[in-house]
């Protein structure tokens, strides 16, 4: 299938999968056909339970596909490994719309309360209903709450959940 | 045949890149190296599969097509710091529980980072003057 995903799209998903050899690995990949696990370790010298780890990874979003035989010797499994860049395109979209999900429950929490903080470090923000509850000091330190302003926030907020809205086409 | 569907795909992507503004079919050939012949065929091929629009457009005197790509390639960097991305909390995260997107303290620290890379210079050094009285 042809696909409209280029190789710098392909590199920051291996970068926002918060594995450092993530990068080295899916490079590696993606010039090859199928290859096995020990493969990828004793040619890219990343270690081979990191390379599980970073495999399992992207297996569990579909990004790689696996294929699994017998070793006639040993008769243990060996996993083939390939890259599926087609699928690349979906997995950004079904992540925009979790991510457009989860932020816009929490636009709707910005918008539909007002917030209370102690200014101290560590310490939360609570609402005007827990505020009132507490007699307006915080429950950890024991600092009076003053007026906390979210609409920078709500602002910033709203934009994203925008961009992203549109981005899907929804 | 892999040979054609490498053409296709390069065809595709210096198409995808030109964005909104198109690209002329004769300056595609000339890009990837082809003939106006595989060009064309080329051209009709990805718009055959709804990947591509072509529109007549006159050149120099002459007739040709000029392609836009139909879909953007899809990107990541609109989330690309979120979070949320590949947060490990992600299965136990809902509002109705005490791992919530809306207490989440990661989010809020993204939040609030949000926009600040555009900035000008001059509010955080203004931020940094008032923190110091």
């Amino acid at each position: 299938m042809l696909s409209t995903i280029d190789d710098a799209t392909l590199m920051k998903v291996a970068v926002s999968l918060g594995e450092e050899e993530a990068v080295k690995l899916i490079e590696f990949l993606k010039n090859l056909d199928e290859i096995t696990d020990d493969e990828i370790a004793n040619k890219t010298g990343i270690r081979l339970n990191a390379v599980r780890k970073i495999l399992y990874k992207l297996y569990d979003h579909s990004l790689v596909s696996l294929r699994r035989t017998r070793d006639p010797k040993t008769g243990w499994f060996i996993f083939h490994w390939k890259l599926q860049p087609d699928q690349l395109e979906g997995f950004i979209l079904s992540q925009k719309r979790r991510v457009l999900e989860k932020l816009s429950v929490r636009l709707d929490y910005e918008a539909n309360h007002d917030f209370y903080y102690c200014d101290t470090p560590g310490c939360r923000r609570v609402t005007f209903e827990e505020a009132v509850e507490a007699v307006f000091h915080c429950n950890a330190c024991g600092k009076s709450l003053v007026h906390f302003d979210n609409e920078t926030m709500t602002e910033k907020l709203t934009e994203k959940v925008e961009q992203l809205r549109k981005e899907l086409g929804e | 045949m892999p040979k054609r569907n490498d053409l296709e795909q390069k065809a595709l992507h210096f198409v995808v890149n030109t964005g909104y503004q198109g690209v002329l079919q004769s300056e595609l050939w000339r890009e990837l190296s082809a003939s106006s012949r595989e060009g064309s065929r080329v051209a009709i091929k990805l718009e055959e599969k709804g990947l591509i629009r072509r529109e007549k457009e006159l050149e120099g005197g002459r007739w040709t097509y000029r392609l836009f790509p139909k879909r953007m390639p899809a990107n990541i960097e609109t989330i690309v710091d979120c979070p949320c991305l590949m947060c490990q909390d992600n299965a136990r995260c809902d509002p109705t529980t005490a791992i919530s997107p809306k207490s989440c303290e990661k989010l809020t620290v993204w939040i609030i980072s949000l926009g600040k890379e555009t900035d000008d210079p001059a509010p955080i050094e203004a931020q940094v003057d008032g923190s110091s009285d």
